[in-house]
């Protein structure tokens, strides 16, 4: 600076800018005066703002600031009292004064709407006026403005006029003979106009719109915070209590419609007017409150009785499959719950319903026949015998139908609610697994649902299948995939499937294997390994047995003499841990099982493969199950007439056993049933069926039987039939009730249930000894939940069995008893 | 009154009759300036874009000017070289920045 100042001598500027002309504070201020009344009445065009600019330079600079503040202050408030005020209450009619009561007469609607948009335009004219005018004012009085702001003591000079009007304007009476304000009368009319609109009324939003902003514009407290705005203050919650009490009205109304679609309807159609509402009459920081309190006092206190409307509610759309309806209930439910319980209650109660009339129906299908099988039994138990037997089988057939026919209504089911869920619910994670719920719920009060599943399997894996494509299968096993998966007793399914799954195989009356294939690899995916390592070990078996059978063969034709004549022998060699066998022989468990007596040739050739087999494994002990098998024999009859008809039989082991002993007998003579039994030692039930399907079956009648009667008594003798014909060469003679996967009798389904137990038992006990070798001490509510954890992929334990079972583990020395409080087992090494 | 004509400039005159045309936008980095010409409010300066400076000598203008073109040209770079400042006018234009809010 020095050197600079060496160099060119600053300028001292002139004092002109201060004290040119008429230098003192009031004559400025006379003239600031004129300008700023002209400025107030709209006639800025004639003024210079550098010269009021200037004017008020100066006097800011005479340190005169705060007085020309207050004399600003005081010129606005008066021009806004004296000018402004009066023409606003000028437009107050009565009508808008009288109506700040609740009473409300409709006839007075017209005329108080015509007021009102006349007072609310003032309003907003005024306001607009104001605005702009104060804009100028601070123009011009910037500079004084930076100089007061800038002590803080006071607030700019547009916050004071905007506080001018707010208390000049809104905060007067509207009449001098009522404390009515004008605020009062602003806000009623307001609100006034926003109820003609949802009552369905067209009003000018734009007016409604500029009359809110300038709520918005004005502030409660002088110092202009966010939260004290006068709409936010005053305004914004009379209109949020408005709405609660419109909507309270307004569910009350539509419950009274009672018409559940409509309500979906009206109740979006009010969210999208209120959005609209807010966003072009109101303010959108309102948006999300309204709609709060709309979904709180039109959703949320009436959903729950609008899903169970009678006749229109869920049930009625479900029912009716009204995906449309579901939809925005569904929306709406979602709205206020996110759980969606209204809805989900409602249709969970329904899918429980719809599920317990399926059960119900296979039931009665079950049960009407069985009843009409009893009537039927009695009815001609006269006259003859024979009938009950078959509808007995009849029954039977008739629970497996109906057992198909329960899984096929539940995948339809399925099916729709699939649909409505992934149309009517947006694929809503939180609803599908509630459906998922229902239906295992309803899947598990069918206490013979296991048992229907495997059979729904074995029927399409028997027959369903054959003249299906690869995907249609892939479908179907799909869906009894699903249905798997509802099921919490697993292990009795599996015990069912296995069951049905040994005699598709054994009988090959599986129609593909692929398919079967595809099946359990399914279920290794649904149920996981464990599941499925039997049912692939007796796939193994099978397979291993082919491979047997083969080696068996060329075993034999080397080393046999080849001129002999041989019987060919296929056989199945089972893993007896591995396979249902005790469910698949009909034995009492009591009567111990002699191994039956076969004819010469083939005990030969059973003896033969015992000794190539044993040969081949050594240790191994092998069980002749002859009540699996079946024989090919060709068997010729001597007709009266001389001639002699041959024929090809396919009939079971035991069959074979039987017709082999008639063999010897000369023409005419008989056996008794004992005699038969006596030389076979087949089992009185086997044996019973066996000669019911040779000698009572009417189309398969190789024996005859006396005396003729449908029952097989121990004293009933059997001749050869030898006038038996047949329009085919080939016969099967299948036997009565053996081949075919039925519904369980009530008797054996108690024995599957106990075997069921009693491995459960096993199976709970492996878990608790599993559980405990980790831990090595553990306390019982511990053990208890551990336990049901690890069980439940299979199935759904009994607590009271575990217990029992610990307390068996306990009694046999695995597991100790280490305290008593809380108890606690120990494991025993 | 050329600069009524074309909207987007903006006359500033001195006490001692100097013009200086310049941008509207250049114009309006100062405060003051920027509310002269605020259409919304209906000052004359604002209905015809001319605005005299009684109080400023040509001298003074002429470097408020060079100021404002300075700045907008300058408004979004970096580490700009300061302008030159006369020294002699220096008080005057303290004032005139002070009077024009800039």
């Amino acid at each position: 600076m020095a050197a600079m100042r060496a160099r060119n001598k600053i300028r001292v500027p002139r004092r002109g800018l201060t004290n040119t002309r008429g230098d003192d504070f009031d004559s400025l201020w006379i003239a600031l005066k004129k300008a700023l009344n002209e400025i107030n009445t709209k006639n800025a065009s004639t003024l210079s703002f550098e010269e009021l600019y200037r004017n008020a330079y100066r006097i800011t600079l005479m340190q005169r600031a705060n007085d020309l503040y207050e004399n600003v202050k005081e010129l606005e408030g008066k021009w806004l009292q004296d000018t402004v005020q009066k023409h606003i209450t000028d437009t107050i009619s009565t009508s808008l004064i009288r109506s700040q009561g609740p009473s409300e007469l409709q006839d007075q609607s017209n005329e108080r709407r015509a007021d009102g948009e006349r007072f609310l335009s003032a309003m907003k004219e005024k306001w607009e006026d104001h605005q702009v005018c104060m804009g100028m004012v601070t123009d011009v009085l910037m500079y004084m403005d930076r100089v007061i702001s800038a002590d803080k003591s006071k607030p700019g000079i547009y916050s004071v006029a905007m506080a001018l009007f707010r208390d000049h304007i809104l905060r007067a009476f509207a009449r001098t003979d009522s404390d009515i304000s004008i605020y009062n009368v602003l806000e009623s009319t307001i609100l006034f106009m926003i109820q003609l609109e949802r009552n369905g009324h067209m009003i000018e939003r734009p007016l409604v719109r500029q009359c809110i902003q300038m709520l918005e514009g004005l502030y409660d407290s002088v110092s202009e915070d966010e939260n004290t705005k006068l709409y936010l203050v005053s305004f914004e919650p009379q209109f949020l209590k408005e709405s609660t009490e419109f909507y309270q009205a307004e569910g009350r109304r539509l419950l009274e419609i009672g018409d559940a679609s409509a309500f979906c309807r009206i109740a979006s159609q009010r969210i999208a007017e209120e959005r609209e509402r807010c966003l072009y009459t109101l303010a959108l920081s309102t948006e999300s409150k309204v709609l709060q309190t709309l979904d709180e006092e039109l959703i949320l206190k009436n959903i729950d009785e609008v899903a169970r409307l009678e006749g229109t509610g869920v049930r009625h759309m479900l029912d009716n499959n009204q995906l449309d309806g579901l939809l925005s209930l569904y929306k709406i439910n979602a709205r206020v719950d996110p759980k969606k319980t209204a809805l989900v209650n409602v249709m969970n109660k329904r899918i429980i319903d719809l599920g317990k009339e399926i059960n119900a129906a296979a039931l009665t299908a079950a049960q009407g026949q069985a009843l009409s099988g009893k009537k039927i039994e009695e009815e001609k138990k006269p006259e003859d015998g024979k009938k009950p037997e078959k509808s007995k089988e009849k029954q039977s057939s008739q629970q497996t139908l109906s057992a198909i026919k329960w899984v096929d209504d539940i995948l339809a089911m399925k099916r729709q609610f699939d649909q409505i869920w992934e149309h009517a619910f947006m694929s809503d994670q939180g609803v599908q697994s509630a459906i998922m719920a229902s239906f295992a719920d309803f899947i598990n009060i069918n206490p013979r649902s296991s048992e229907y599943l495997s059979l729904f399997f074995d029927e399409n894996l028997r027959k369903g299948i054959k003249d299906k494509t690869d995907t249609e299968i892939d479908t179907l096993l799909d869906n009894g995939i699903t249905m798997l998966r509802y099921i919490k007793d697993k292990d009795l399914f599996e015990a069912y499937y296995k069951k049905h799954l040994a005699r598709r195989l054994l009988m090959k009356r599986s129609a593909s294997m692929d398919a079967e294939r595809q099946m359990i690899s399914k279920m290794k995916l649904e149920v996981g390994n464990q599941f499925t390592q039997r049912i692939e070990h007796m796939f193994k078996d099978m397979t291993i047995s082919e491979d047997l059978t083969a080696s068996y063969k060329a075993h034999i034709a080397q080393s046999a003499d080849p001129d002999q004549k041989r019987v060919e022998l296929d056989v199945d060699i089972l893993t007896s841990t591995m396979w249902p066998l005790e469910s698949m022989s009909n034995t009492d468990p009591g009567d111990a099982q002699k191994p039956c007596l076969f004819p010469k040739e083939i005990d030969n050739l059973k003896e033969s493969f015992e000794r190539y087999y044993l040969g081949k494994h050594n240790g191994r002990k092998l069980t002749w199950l002859a009540n699996m098998g079946t024989v090919d024999i060709r068997a010729t009859f001597q007709r009266s007439n001389g001639k002699i008809q041959r024929y090809e039989l396919n009939v079971s082991t035991y069959g074979m056993a039987i017709l082999s002993l008639f063999n010897d007998l000369p023409d005419g003579e008989s056996y008794t049933f004992e005699e038969i039994q006596g030389r076979t030692q087949i089992p009185s039930y086997d044996l019973i069926r066996n000669l019911q399907s040779l000698a009572v079956a009417p189309k398969t009648r190789i024996l005859v039987k006396k005396p003729m009667s449908k029952d097989v008594k121990r004293t009933d003798r059997f001749f050869v039939n030898n006038e038996f014909s047949n329009p085919f060469v080939k016969v099967k003679i299948g036997v009565v009730s053996g081949g075919a996967n039925k519904a369980e009798n009530p008797t054996q389904r108690k024995e599957t249930e106990g075997k069921i137990n009693e491995e459960r038992g096993s199976t709970i006990e492996a878990a608790i000894v599993r559980i405990m070798k980790q831990r090595k001490k553990s306390v019982h509510s511990q053990l208890i939940a551990e336990v049901l954890a690890q069980l439940a992929s299979r199935f759904v334990p009994d607590v009271m069995m575990v217990k029992r079972r610990i307390e068996s583990l306990i009694e046999r020395d695995y597991l100790e008893r280490i305290a008593e409080e809380p108890p606690t087992y120990g494991y025993v090494a | 009154m050329e600069s009524t004509s074309e909207p987007g400039y903006v006359t500033l005159a001195s006490g001692d009759g100097f013009e200086f045309i310049l941008p509207r936008s250049a114009a309006c980095v100062s405060g003051t300036i920027r509310r002269m010409l605020d259409p919304n409010s209906k000052f004359a300066e604002a209905l015809t874009g001319y605005c005299v400076f009684d109080s400023f000598s040509g001298l003074v203008l002429e470097k408020v000017c060079e100021y404002l073109l300075y700045n907008e040209k300058h408004k979004s770079s970096k580490n700009v070289a300061d302008m030159d400042i006369p020294s002699d006018i220096c008080l005057e234009l303290l004032i005139a920045a002070d009077y024009l809010d800039v």
